[in-house]
């Protein structure tokens, strides 16, 4: 076979996937890097305005709100889940009866819509008739019933919900770097009369270091971009408190059920948001990526 | 079955076993307890769900009862009838099945000629396919895709959703491609000597033999159309007939009257949790395996 009949049959063969790729994946990027420099309301003509969107974009609080609230949001989140799946992995990579179920019972949540559970979680947590204060209540767990969804619980409740969803994810990632750690290290540091906690401390998080390291980078961009649960459970309220800076987005863009405080909708000015959104995500990102190249060199 | 069940700390153990293996007493409980704790609340919101399915609103509001005093097995005929959770369920299904196809379909194709064929721009294609994993302005793109469907007069349809879930290929695309390294090219050389066309080696030779890398992509892309929420959302802002079972059940919690619906939400959640739920038992190892990567959570 000649390879001009090669070359034309890959690309024939690549055509639906390049042509996916540049009409939904290039051309709304550009759109947004287009429009970014426009007054443009979805309607009407738009008009060049420069770096004025960027401009506004600085004055906005509520949107520095949401930066701040995304950071709650993601610290929170991680804070407990990677310890704790950590945690989860070491203690289930060993055999014992029940470990594989204990295993499917902690994955289950990643299977589930985060939305559909959202639904659920709304109903568990109502302040009045919810589940849960019943259940706290009737347990003496609580002396008065919280208000969960209300502005001093609301986002710890989007973060409790946000464990619940990321921890057997993280669980099984660490599991399958745990599979690659040699069994004989750890049998010849018991010999030595190594403890279990300085076997944890010097073998296993050593020894899984790039895992974790790219899992914890993984995990961080994922809880910074996470909306879903939160725009179903809570929509930003109550008075913007769980307002987070991809939803912010989001709301420039599409009216939303309680179309709260961004009352019209702004292409121009959401896809200012939406950039710098993302350059704040990457600059996180980077900032983590030369923290753990720094640990590497330290260790 | 093994059990960590040796006692010293001194002698090896031949187990799988990392800094944990049993201790004194106390600590085995210890652990046994955390383990039991840690199950019971991941499960508790989903037996609260299945179980208040089958609650009457009433019940549900007065609450304080995990198990329904009468089984209310009429709320799903409703939900299903009245809150039009046929329609969801059947949306849904359509919206995951084309989108698993067409995924399969396009990145299978890829897959195999970057795996089987020289040709210029590979490199490029492929660092093309990895960027689309990790860039994102999240939201902001959806306007102008849905603006294109608008064009394409495929905002009124599904397809929509289905095409712009197509696009997000690159991880099944990879998937498939690492498959395909490991198999054999000796089978190819003998159909291209029996005067087998290329096209003709990826349906009749390849797609065969990557059957269970297709499976997994299979099960993923079914699983991320099925639980998708924001792209249908947008896509059905104008068409409420086209909501898929997330979107529809998010409705409920906003609509007038998401207080006397309780039980339809419930009984919503559990049939939009229980068909991945038997796919899940069924694949379960699959799941466990094909985790690296996994962009969720």
């Amino acid at each position: 076979m000649n390879n001009l009949h090669q070359i034309g049959f890959s690309y024939l063969f690549l055509f639906p996937s390049l042509l996916l790729t540049g009409v939904l994946g290039i051309y709304p990027i550009g759109w947004a890097i287009w429009y970014m420099f426009y007054d443009y309301k979805g309607y009407g003509s738009a008009s060049f305005v420069g770096l004025d969107n960027f401009e506004r974009l600085l004055r906005d609080t509520q949107f520095w709100d949401s930066v701040v609230n995304t950071f709650i949001y993601a610290g929170g989140k991680l804070l407990i889940t990677i310890p704790l799946s950590l945690v989860l992995a070491v203690i289930l990579n060993h055999s014992f009866r029940g470990r594989s179920t204990l295993r499917a019972i902690i994955f289950l949540p990643t299977i589930i819509s985060s939305a559909v559970m959202a639904v659920v979680f709304y109903i568990m947590f109502n302040s009045y008739n919810g589940l849960l204060n019943q259940y706290l209540l009737k347990l003496h767990l609580i002396p008065e019933r919280i208000d969960w969804l209300g502005p001093d619980h609301a986002m710890l409740t989007a973060i409790i919900i946000a464990i619940w969803g990321a921890v057997g994810n993280y669980m099984l990632l660490f599991l399958s770097g745990l599979q690659n750690i040699p069994n004989d290290v750890y049998e010849s540091a018991s010999l030595d009369g190594a403890s279990r906690w300085q076997q944890f401390w010097h073998l296993t998080v050593p020894m899984l270091g790039p895992v974790l390291q790219i899992v914890i980078m993984l995990a961080i961009i994922n809880s910074l971009k996470g909306y879903e649960s939160i725009m179903v459970l809570t929509d930003g309220g109550p008075i913007g408190k769980t307002e987070v800076m991809y939803l912010y987005v989001y709301k420039l863009f599409f009216p939303t059920p309680s179309a709260s405080y961004t009352a019209d909708q702004q292409f121009g000015y959401g896809s200012a948001v939406g950039f710098v959104t993302a350059v704040i995500v990457g600059i996180i990102t980077l900032i983590y990526h030369l923290m753990s190249r720094r640990l590497n060199h330290l260790q | 079955m093994k059990t960590t069940a040796y006692i010293s700390t001194r002698r090896p153990s031949r187990s799988k076993s990392g800094p944990i293996s049993a201790g004194r007493w106390g600590g085995r409980v210890l652990l046994g307890l955390f383990l039991l704790v840690t199950a019971l609340l991941i499960l508790f919101p989903l037996v609260v769900t299945a179980f208040g399915s089958f609650m009457t609103n009433a019940e549900i509001s007065a609450g304080g009862k995990l198990i329904p005093a009468v089984w209310q097995f009429s709320n799903y005929q409703e939900a299903w009838v009245q809150a039009h959770f046929s329609r969801f369920l059947w949306n849904s299904v359509f919206l995951s099945a084309a989108s698993t196809v067409g995924t399969l379909i396009v990145a299978s194709m890829a897959a195999y000629v970057v795996d089987r064929m020289a040709f210029p721009g590979k490199v490029l294609f492929v660092g093309l396919q990895a960027s689309t994993m990790f860039i994102s302005i999240g939201a902001v793109v959806l306007r102008p895709q849905f603006q294109l469907m608008v064009k394409l007069h495929l905002h009124t349809t599904l397809w929509g959703v289905v095409l712009i879930l197509i696009n997000a290929h690159a991880y099944i695309f990879f998937i498939l491609l690492s498959f395909l390294k490991g198999v054999s090219r000796e089978l190819d050389e003998a159909a291209r000597i029996d005067g087998c066309s290329n096209a003709g080696i990826y349906w009749r030779i390849l797609l065969p033999l990557l059957r269970p890398a297709l499976g997994v992509g299979a099960l993923f892309t079914f699983c991320g159309a099925w639980n998708e929420y924001l792209r249908p959302l947008v896509f059905t802002l104008n068409n409420p007939e086209l909501q898929t079972l997330t979107v529809g059940l998010s409705y409920l919690r906003y609509g007038p009257s998401a207080a006397v619906q309780t039980h339809y939400m419930f009984a919503g959640a559990c049939l939009s949790i229980l068909p991945l739920l038997l796919v899940y038992m069924i694949a379960n190892k699959s799941f466990m395996q094909m985790t690296e990567g996994s962009l969720k959570g």
